[in-house]
């Protein structure tokens, strides 16, 4: 049974004091927000696959920001029976519209989908999410949490559209035992934590819109922080460079996301890299009556030739390392801010081939 | 004699329209107390779809006409151009993505009126009729005329 540490209760109440008051923050011509995205799924899998870290049968995450003048202080808690986690803290000071430093805990801009949905289930419209894009604590492969410094900025350019551009620098994870531990804020922090380098230059066809498509890269030097790792890799570190690209485009009733990671590997006492290519295509159609339909294709080549991708297996055989998935599911919006989704999905892992049906409630509150 | 009757006829219809015309103006308004005198259409649309927008070093800050059901639906179809779900969906993205802040809500507008005229960065909307008239309401253009 988890407990709340005295600390993170104490930023518990700093953090809610803001929009406590609501006439002081207009008195003050500051503002503040709070949202609650709450999430319940129910799962059914066929084989050994059963309820993974990734599909919490419960789950709440809030976010909640604060600006006064040009400064920002914004933050995300994700909480789950077994999880409670501040993924997100950053305090940015704006210098220009639309372009902020951000420094603090944050995703990490290379990620097409995470930098879009975060931890909120309610904007997603599918229940799952691809592999590759998996969270550290989830075996999650590639470095998610950065702790460090933000640069976001989003220009005009043209008529109506607008370039944007993201650069992280901070502290990576560590190389845990089958999974990633990024650097906590309110927590212990286990393992040597090296320089993380990540960014993102995308084309938005519309400054206020949702569309766009663009580049990403990252580099992380991940420090091994695990014995069964280190034998695993042969190796006390690991060098992860990603190159990708993606489309986010928004034509309604349509929406198409394709995203493509190209993923080098460098071990330090090995001379030879690994690499890998993961990637997916995600289509959505909006029907009458509020309901959508979605289907997912997710493929990967070398993941299973991976060293590196295989450290991150679990040992019961569960379904962890995904490298094919077909998903297809159905979501109905049936009242303001609530939705009910159903997602069936065919799955080739590292070691087994199974099926997997998921039902899932999610709302933002209030 | 025929003449003044049509006359008279003709200056009742047009005070009678105008009073209409005026009725049916959906207008941008600040405080008396801004410094804003204009907003482009993009500028107001960045503003109420919460991305950030200044002026004279200030953050404007939206303020959401909800008092009237039919100003609502012409906020949607002609300021953001979006449905009520698309719209919510947006601001909640962004409140999501980096924490920016969503617009409050004023379901009265003689509480809307009273924030707007208490914030000289506040920026709203509201019929031309329930403005008109204050001094302490600067009208900076008109959004919708029917």
């Amino acid at each position: 049974m988890p407990h709340f540490s005295l600390r993170e209760i104490s930023l518990c109440i700093a953090l809610s004091l803001p929009w406590a008051n609501s006439a002081f923050a207009q008195h003050e011509h500051s503002s503040s927000d709070f949202e609650v995205f709450v999430a319940a799924e129910a799962f059914h899998g066929t084989r050994q696959t059963h309820r993974e870290d990734a599909d919490p049968w419960v789950n709440a995450d809030v976010v909640f920001g604060l600006t006064k003048h040009q400064f920002r202080v914004f933050g995300e808690y994700y909480i789950t029976p077994n999880e409670r986690d501040l993924e997100r803290f950053q305090m940015g000071f704006e210098f220009v519209p639309e372009t902020v430093l951000w420094l603090g805990r944050f995703h990490q801009p290379a990620s097409a989908w995470n930098t879009e949905h975060h931890h909120g289930q309610y904007l997603q419209t599918d229940i799952t999410r691809p592999y590759i894009e998996r969270w550290e604590d989830e075996h999650g492969i590639i470095p998610q949490h950065i702790t460090g410094a933000l640069f976001e900025s989003r220009q005009s350019m043209g008529k109506d559209g607008a370039i944007q551009l993201s650069g992280g620098v901070g502290a990576a994870p560590a190389l845990a035992d089958r999974e990633m531990d990024a650097i906590d804020l309110i927590g212990s922090n286990p393992g040597r934590h090296r320089l993380s380098v990540t960014g993102r230059l995308a084309y938005l066809p519309q400054y206020v819109g949702a569309s766009s498509t663009g580049l990403l890269f990252g580099h992380d030097d991940l420090s091994v922080s695990s014995a069964r790792t280190l034998a695993s890799l042969h190796s006390n570190a690991a060098k992860i460079s990603l190159y990708g690209a993606y489309i986010d485009w928004i034509a309604e009733p349509w929406r198409i996301v394709a995203v493509n990671y190209y993923v080098d590997v460098a071990l330090a006492q090995t001379t030879r890299n690994e690499s890998f290519m993961s990637g997916y295509l995600q289509v959505e159609r909006q029907l009458p009556r509020q309901f959508t339909v979605f289907g997912r294709l997710e493929t990967s080549a070398r993941m299973q030739e991976s060293r590196y991708v295989a450290s991150f297996d679990d040992a019961d055989g569960d379904i962890e390392i995904a490298l094919r998935r077909q998903a297809l599911g159905v979501r109905w919006d049936y009242t303001r801010r609530q939705a009910l989704t159903l997602e069936i999905s065919h799955i080739v892992s590292l070691t087994q081939t199974s099926n997997e049906l998921r039902a899932q409630w999610s709302a933002a509150i209030p | 004699m025929s003449k003044i009757a049509a006359t008279a006829v003709l200056v009742t219809l047009l005070t009678a329209t105008s009073a209409v015309w005026a009725a049916e103006q959906l207008v941008l308004i600040v405080s008396a107390d801004s410094k804003v005198e204009q907003l482009d259409s993009l500028e107001v649309r960045k503003l109420f779809l919460g991305l950030t927008v200044t002026h004279n070093g200030d953050r404007l800050r939206p303020v959401l006409d909800e008092a009237d059901a039919r100003v609502k639906e012409i906020f949607l179809q002609n300021v953001v151009s979006m449905s009520d779900t698309t719209y919510d969906r947006s601001v909640l993205r962004l409140a999501l993505i980096q924490g920016q802040i969503k617009p409050v809500a004023y379901k009265d507008i003689a509480q809307l009126l009273k924030a707007v005229i208490a914030d000289p960065t506040a920026v709203s909307y509201a019929w031309a009729k329930d403005v008109a008239r204050d001094p302490r309401i600067k009208i900076l253009r008109v959004l919708w005329y029917d």
